[in-house]
């Protein structure tokens, strides 16, 4: 046991050493905020989409959840990106907000599909967490995911290949390290 | 030395002093780019996360509800950018470059081989997954209490707990082996 206790303090004591930051790291972020918006301005809080170009009437909720808000994907838009293979289990949603979760829906139409998964902020951009059910036979996906107020991108997993971003919601403002992506905002007004 | 806590430095930036956040920088660069070294294994993809980290953390501040807290809220963003991150420069970059001799080389004892010691955990902590390496770090280097990993991780005491024992059997056992080689 003393050889386990030996090996995992001197692992410690170097993880815990320093880490050389690069100086100018501080201005370059600093930089990039004062090219951003400022924290809390309205232009932050994106809204809800209606449904994209009425091809999709969403009526009723699935699985008895309460119907929040529907976003509508008509087209396939965007470039493909590799996404996230992440391994780890869907995590709580929602950990750092601390308002009611509110139930949202999300529809796709994607004809010929065989899977769809809902991948975003919400799952930890997991592949498998949140897989689309079809609505009906006419390539209608949709599922349910409660979110609690705030920002969420999000975009979809066709057949396990194929990433399609949502033309009926907004863009993400701050997707310039990551994939492109959508945005669904909570608790707008 | 007159410091401002975080709390009040928050307060500063969402009424517009867009340089009170900078001081916040300051404060948590080296911490959180430790993580995101041990956690990602290279300069330039902790430099990124932890770029990406304080840009999110500064558009998203007026989600930070409570301010004197602002440590570990900003830490959860950190965990996530870096988890992002990793999972998808695990996509593009399968190949890992491994040197064998590394493993036989590795004594700690000897201080001249120190170096090597380091690749070598740097090494193991390759080879174990995200979330077992993510749940190690937070709980033998950071040192953080298993109430903290669930609000940075969002994942529960005991998986936090099952993937620290597993983690640490993992980097025992390849630890070990390496010294044997």
């Amino acid at each position: 046991m003393s050889e386990h206790d030996d090996w995992l303090a001197q692992a410690v004591e170097v993880l815990r050493e320093p880490v050389r930051i690069d100086p100018a790291l501080d201005r370059r972020v600093m930089a990039e905020i004062e090219r951003g918006p400022a924290p809390d301005r309205p232009g932050w809080r994106e809204v809800l989409r209606r449904p994209f170009g009425g091809q999709l009437a969403v009526t009723s909720p699935l699985g008895g959840l309460a119907l929040a808000a529907a976003v509508a994907l008509g087209a396939l838009v965007g470039r493909t990106w590799l996404a996230p293979d992440s391994t780890e289990p869907p995590s709580t949603l929602g950990t750092m907000a601390a308002s009611v979760a509110e139930a949202v829906q999300f529809v796709i139409v994607v004809p010929g599909a065989t899977s769809v998964v809902l991948v975003g902020d919400f799952n930890d951009w997991s592949r498998t967490a949140t897989p689309m059910r079809p609505a009906d036979g006419d390539g209608v996906w949709a599922a349910t995911v409660p979110l609690e107020a705030g920002r969420y991108r999000y975009a979809f997993l066709i057949d396990g290949t194929r990433w399609l971003t949502d033309p009926s919601a907004p863009r993400s403002l701050d997707d310039d390290f990551g994939p492109p992506n959508s945005v669904v905002t909570v608790g707008a007004t | 030395m007159n410091r401002q806590s975080d709390a009040a430095l928050v307060r500063r930036v969402l009424a517009g002093d867009t340089g009170a956040y900078g001081e916040l920088v300051a404060r948590y660069r080296d911490r959180l780019g430790r993580y995101a070294m041990r956690m990602l294994g290279n300069e330039a993809d902790a430099e990124e996360a932890l770029q990406d980290a304080f840009v999110r953390g500064y558009r998203s501040l007026h989600r930070c509800t409570e301010p004197e807290r602002f440590g570990a809220w900003l830490f959860a963003i950190m965990v996530n950018r870096c988890r992002t991150l990793g999972a998808q420069r695990a996509r593009r970059q399968r190949t890992v470059v491994h040197d064998e001799g590394i493993l036989a080389r590795a004594a700690v004892a000897d201080t001249a081989e120190r170096h090597a010691w380091r690749e070598t955990i740097a090494w193991a902590l390759r080879q174990i997954t995200p979330a077992h390496r993510e749940a190690f770090l937070l709980k033998h280097v950071e040192e953080l209490s298993y109430e903290e990993m669930v609000e940075v991780t969002g994942a529960s005491v005991p998986a936090l707990k099952m993937r620290v024992m597993r983690a640490r059997e993992e980097l025992r056992r390849l630890l070990t082996e390496g010294e044997r080689v």
